[in-house]
């Protein structure tokens, strides 16, 4: 066979072939998974990486979380994110919360002792800031000149809004057909297209809150998670569309519009409701800590807690929640000799038997009757020693204590070029990826802090045009 | 219920008064008295209970108002209005919350770990046109007391990685 004819054989080059190349190769596959793992994520280096979507340049005309939170996650993979601002005020989220507090100066020149809340953190981040009055006619063309430069937007107005400032996706299909249009809309369109929409709304009108919390019959009522859960699944679910979008874009070399609606968000958190709903006419009904699928699987509530001289309250009173786990007929059995109840097993024998209402009711209740004179940790520690799956409900001063998360950098401080010194979740909560890792750079910027670099820098705009823009409060 | 007057008294040339009083339900809840209207001054009695009208608003021509309308505003003539604390307009409000809620604002210079924090007020104005700053805020030269008092902490060991 000569060289010719081998090569038509050929499909693939060695090199190409998965498996070590080098020695350095070989080494790296014989190490252990942990090892690996660690050498490959390396929290605290990711500004060494490459950024996935640098290239890409999104605006961001949003406000509060859920759509903000969408660019957001795109400047966290790389993407030049510029956020709009209305000229003097800026985003609404800025003076909002927790309790309208306000702890970081200055939102603006013009405004220096108005600051922007904590509730601003973590949903803008990484973004240019600029201002734009789009009700004023001579901001159109500045506006359009963005998009030309743009691969993207996402805005979150009312319906047709930005369509009737002729800017809406039509508009702008027209002047960028590449352009990737994002409408968060509040309920989206269809018959409630008028409303608008909040995060609790969202768990409210998507079913979501009817099934969170303990039922009534124990005391509990329809309940929203604290915290703006729908906000921040939502804005996720935003740039996962993004992303299929840029897809297709890459493939067809066409844009898209996306439309997204806030309320119908949290349906898809909703699980087996549905189809229950659809194959028994059953309702769905809350059930709290425990589990509709499971049992033992839920979380208990002990006798006493952890930090009985704690000042903070969610430590003085609160920490003496355990999630427990012991399903499988073993681990069960084994609970109920901890728990001096051998008998309960007898008379629970199978999963079927224990997942029913009437007796979870009976399990969870001797569980906690045991628990009625141990703390958290004692009880962790004995389902642990026994092999079982246990582990506290920890609050957030637990978790930013905790090694794992601050190995894995998941909390960790940022030096916030602004700022200073913040301690961050936003970003590396959100997965890990070892060639192209997620990144906080800084967590936001005053109002129209990079008009100049925005509108000189990219656009070209004379900087006296940019002045007196400036002046007559377009900018 | 009668949270507003709506003035319609004769002012002359063939014209109205027009103007539209909001009370402040809260005081009117249960009051009784004299409200002078914002635009033309003319003193209104009113008596209400639980926040129902019991008996007016009648005219009290000649005598002196006890209360101004907290805000007044004229529909009929493109919203033109009084905001709170027009003098001899409108009531006075400052829009100050309850004096527990007056003090200084604390802040913090140094977060839990003993690092220094930034963006507490008041901040210098950027020195960029259309409110354009830069991006680092360089602690040692713009606040060299806090810089100072971190060097101090940094000696003490009170600047912590975690």
């Amino acid at each position: 066979m000569d060289e010719k004819e081998f090569n038509k054989m050929k499909v693939c080059d060695f090199d190409e072939l998965p498996g070590p190349k080098s020695k350095e190769e070989l080494e790296e596959m014989k190490m252990p998974f942990e090892e690996y793992c660690r050498k490959a994520f390396d929290p605290g280096n990711e500004m060494t990486k490459p950024m996935s979507l640098a290239g890409i340049r999104w605006l961001s005309t949003t406000m509060y979380i859920f759509t903000p939170h969408s660019a957001a996650n795109l400047a966290e993979l790389g993407a030049e994110v510029i956020k709009v601002e209305m000229p003097r005020m800026g985003d609404p989220m800025r003076h909002t919360s927790p309790f309208n507090e306000a702890y970081l100066y200055p939102l603006h020149d013009t405004r220096p002792m108005t600051g922007t809340g904590f509730g601003f953190l973590n949903a803008n981040i990484n973004e240019y800031y600029i201002t734009l009055d789009y009700h004023v006619p001579e901001s159109k063309r500045v506006f359009y000149d963005l998009v030309k430069m743009s691969d993207g937007l996402t805005e979150c107005y009312r319906h047709g809004t930005f369509d009737r400032w002729k800017q809406g996706y039509r508009q702008v299909a027209e002047m960028n057909p590449r352009f990737i249009y994002v409408w968060g809309g509040g309920f989206g369109y269809g018959p409630k297209i008028f409303g608008g929409s909040y995060d609790i709304l969202g768990q409210a009108h998507a079913g979501l809150a009817s099934i969170t919390g303990t039922h009534e019959d124990f005391g509990g009522h329809a309940t929203k998670c604290t915290n703006w859960c729908i906000d921040w699944y939502s804005g996720t679910q935003i740039a996962v569309a993004a992303l299929a979008a840029l897809n297709w874009r890459h493939k067809t070399g066409l844009g898209t519009m996306i439309e997204f609606s806030q309320v119908q968000a949290a349906t898809r958190m909703c699980g087996y409701t549905v189809p229950l709903y659809g194959r028994f006419g059953i309702v769905r009904q809350r059930w709290g800590n425990w589990d509709t699928q499971l049992c033992v699987h839920g979380i208990i509530m002990t006798g006493k807690v952890d930090f009985p001289d704690r000042d903070n309250p969610q430590e003085k009173f609160e920490s003496r929640y355990v999630m427990l786990s012991a399903f499988q007929d073993a681990d069960f059995k084994d609970l109920c000799d901890i728990i001096r109840k051998p008998d309960m097993f007898s008379s629970y024998k199978s999963h079927k038997e224990r997942v029913g209402a009437p007796a979870q009711m009976e399990i969870y209740k001797a569980i906690e009757d045991w628990a009625k004179d141990k703390t958290r940790s004692e009880v962790v520690k004995i389902f642990k020693d026994a092999g079982l799956l246990a582990a506290p409900v920890m609050n957030d001063k637990e978790v930013y204590e905790s090694e794992h998360f601050r190995q894995r950098g998941t909390i960790r401080w940022l030096d916030d070029p602004l700022f200073g010194d913040i301690l961050t979740h936003c970003t590396y909560s959100a997965g890990s990826l070892s060639k192209t890792p997620r990144r906080l750079m800084w967590q936001w910027r005053p109002v129209g802090a990079d008009n100049v670099k925005i509108y000189h820098e990219l656009l070209g705009y004379p900087m006296s045009k940019i002045e007196e823009l400036y002046n007559r409060n377009i900018l | 219920m009668t949270d507003i007057i709506w003035c319609k008294k004769d002012i002359g040339g063939g014209k109205v008064c027009d103007t539209v009083n909001y009370l402040d339900p809260y005081c009117f809840w249960n009051w009784e008295g004299k409200v002078g209207c914002a635009e033309c001054g003319t003193v209104y009695y009113v008596h209400m209970i639980q926040g129902h009208n019991y008996r007016g608003p009648d005219e009290k021509p000649g005598e002196k108002a006890d209360i101004l309308p907290l805000y007044a505003d004229k529909p009929n003539d493109g919203y033109r209005c009084y905001m709170p604390g027009v003098e001899g307009r409108t009531r006075p409000f400052t829009c100050l919350p309850r004096a527990v809620y007056l003090g200084h604002a604390d802040m913090v210079k140094f977060s839990i770990r003993g690092h220094p924090v930034r963006g507490w007020r008041p901040q210098p104005p950027s020195t960029g046109v259309a409110g354009s700053c830069g991006f680092f805020w360089d602690i040692e030269k713009l606040s060299p007391e806090v810089w100072a008092e971190y060097q101090e902490k940094i000696k003490k060991g009170e600047a912590k990685d975690w």
